[in-house]
């Protein structure tokens, strides 16, 4: 989709991430053959690699981002949390990277079960395993590892204490060239599986004024010790006793960041233009003002009804929802086919309400009316959540995915709609069967008026 | 030709006469039936309601009936004779079939197990993620089809439950 709609296009190799989206010298060169000055990263791949920004800089282009330095800074995580201690932001106990799975076994019985394990490089969940007691600790190294090495390229993982039941809370900052930081407001990012984020919203519905006020705060002074420019997100996890963790920054846009847009206003990309052609934030933290509510649902092709397995296939039809305080960011587009190589990421559906209310209903109205058909999708699990009483009150934490999914039961279907289906059922799976040239309207009024014409 | 089908937890008996007319559930409707897009979505008039069915995946049936998702399937009255009045459609017998390609990495399970809804069976590596496969209901193991370590391709059975 983003081929279609662009103005040029040059191709940088075969589908295999790594020899095309991951291979930066390919990148610079086409960057280059191509005539542009500055190289977006995205928020996949490269968008998280200081190696990638360094190169593109010597390379003579501007790189719209944190610069390579800042990246280092943060992007290794058991520096980040160093740099956050000494912010006075509170951090969860952990470790620096770990040598091997010996070393992992010696620091997880010290400082208790359960823990996580996590690459050092990267971000976005990948790799990332949940390890509850010590026999568990063999298999989530060897996964973990395998994970990390085929995403980031780099092997080195960490451990950190769990807090349960946490909420994922990060915070959204941007600064410009000459040290000014600001923060932009809060996500809640809580309902994830496999450490994937399914739904995202702001304001964080579990957290009042005087903690989102001490959050933002916190944000800024980590990205002030880090110098921080361009868009970023410092992620915390936040108890069920409102105490809060720094849990890593991510020097990139992220993908949620559609729901800061709605409330603030701000188109985040626009600003990232701006900064890195050096220009200052034309804005002071006073200014920033938030409105309403936003809710992103991310409409992944996986199968809920398997495990969120991810599948690929060919999109057959996509009706994208739309009206007041509606907006889609999508790549689907019918008769696409959905690769096996890449994020199972399809399309965002953001809304925004007065308040969390009203943004609830659009969101619900908006997935009633999305169709995406061809191959499964999370789609299910939405609608499902959009209507769970516990998501509905905001009462929810990083297991809900595991306690509300799949459905113990799901309202029945009202008559009409049963009756609907099983006639379209039945005339799909037959015309399907028979290979015939099946008329296209059935219709028991248009029989009737003909019979009554012949009789 | 009479046909059963179910829709989730639902049973629904439909009948198309040779004229055209349906019936559901032996009740005749005055239905009006236009196919929107081709095979894939149709609009239904009855009773004064109009509903929209949307053909998701053809295999497994899923179908999306006013923005809600139904897992369906359509057993014929030729079929429903052959499997004998008891026999439920889709029962019985579960395959589970790699959803798409990619390594096989562990069967958690061996020929013979009984293994509870939700039971880890295989871990299959794609898209750069592990994918746990679990069992869909209860049932015992009889026949494992694939080999861990090996690469496997989408669709192909990779072992069989029976309840």
């Amino acid at each position: 989709m983003h081929v279609r709609l662009a103005d040029a296009a040059y191709p940088i190799g075969p589908a295999a991430p790594r020899e095309s989206y991951l291979n930066a010298a390919r990148l610079i060169e086409v960057a280059k053959r191509s005539g542009c000055d500055a190289v977006h990263p995205g928020y996949g791949f490269l968008s998280e690699n200081a190696a990638f920004a360094q190169a593109v800089v010597d390379a003579g282009l501007t790189f719209i981002g944190p610069p390579a330095a800042v990246q280092r800074a943060l992007g290794e995580k058991t520096a980040a949390r160093r740099l956050a201690r000494e912010a006075r932001v509170p951090v969860a106990e952990g470790t620096e990277p770990l040598r091997d799975v010996a070393a992992a076994r010696d620091t997880a019985a010290r400082i208790g079960y359960p823990v996580l394990l996590k690459p050092a490089s990267g971000g976005g969940g990948k790799g990332m395993r949940l390890v509850a007691k010590a026999d568990e600790l063999e298999a989530a190294w060897r996964g973990a590892t395998g994970e990390a090495t085929a995403a980031f390229g780099q092997p080195a993982l960490y451990l950190e204490k769990a807090v349960e039941q946490p909420r994922h809370i990060e915070v959204q900052i941007f600064g410009d060239a000459r040290g000014k930081v600001l923060w932009l407001g809060e996500r809640d990012c809580s309902v994830q599986r496999r450490h994937q984020k399914l739904i995202e919203e702001t304001p964080a519905p579990s957290i009042d004024d005087e903690l989102r006020e001490r959050l933002g705060d916190a944000a800024v002074r980590i990205a002030k010790a880090a110098g921080y420019q361009s868009a970023g997100t410092v992620e915390f996890l936040v108890d069920a006793k409102r105490r809060f963790y720094f849990l890593e920054v991510n020097t990139r846009l992220q993908v949620e960041h559609p729901v800061t847009e709605m409330v603030t206003g701000l188109d985040l990309v626009a600003l990232q233009l701006r900064v890195a052609a050096g220009e200052a934030l034309p804005f002071a933290q006073p200014d920033v003002v938030r409105r309403g509510a936003a809710i992103e649902c991310r409409i992944t092709a996986e199968d809920p009804f398997a495990g969120f397995i991810p599948v690929s296939g060919a999109i057959a039809l996509v009706r994208e929802p739309n009206g007041p305080g509606v907006r889609v960011d999508s790549a689907l587009f019918a008769g696409m086919t959905v690769p096996d190589e890449y994020d199972a990421l399809l399309a965002k559906l953001i809304v925004h309400g007065r308040d969390r209310d009203e943004a609830l209903t659009r969101m619900r109205r908006a997935l009633r009316e999305m169709r995406v058909a061809g191959i499964p999708t999370s789609l299910p699990f939405h609608r499902h959540a959009l209507y769970e009483p516990d998501f509905a009150a905001g009462r929810y934490h990083t297991g809900y995915v595991a306690e509300h999914w799949p459905p113990a039961d799901r309202p029945d279907l009202p008559d009409g709609a049963a009756a609907a289906a099983a006639l379209v059922a039945v005339l799909a799976t037959r015309s399907r069967s028979e290979r015939s040239q099946v008329a296209t309207v059935y219709s028991a009024w248009a029989l009737a008026a003909r019979e009554d014409a012949l009789r | 030709m009479r046909y059963e089908v179910s829709l989730d937890d639902r049973r629904v008996r439909v009948e198309i006469t040779p004229d055209g007319r349906f019936t559901v559930d032996d009740r005749a409707i005055p239905a009006d039936v236009r196919e929107t897009v081709r095979h894939r979505q149709w609009s239904v008039a009855l009773d004064g309601e109009t509903h929209e069915v949307t053909l998701l995946t053809y295999d497994p049936l899923r179908v999306d009936v006013d923005g809600r998702d139904v897992h369906a399937s359509v057993i014929d009255e030729r079929s429903l004779r052959a499997r004998g009045s008891a026999a439920r459609p889709g029962g019985g017998r579960f395959e589970l079939r790699a959803p798409m390609p990619g390594l096989l990495k562990a069967v958690h399970v061996k020929e013979g197990d009984v293994v509870e809804r939700e039971a880890p069976l295989v871990t299959l590596e794609a898209m750069k993620m592990e994918n746990e496969l679990r069992a869909p209901g209860p049932g015992r193991v009889v026949r494992i089809a694939a080999t861990a370590g090996t690469k496997v391709e989408g669709g192909s059975v990779l072992l069989v439950i029976v309840e």
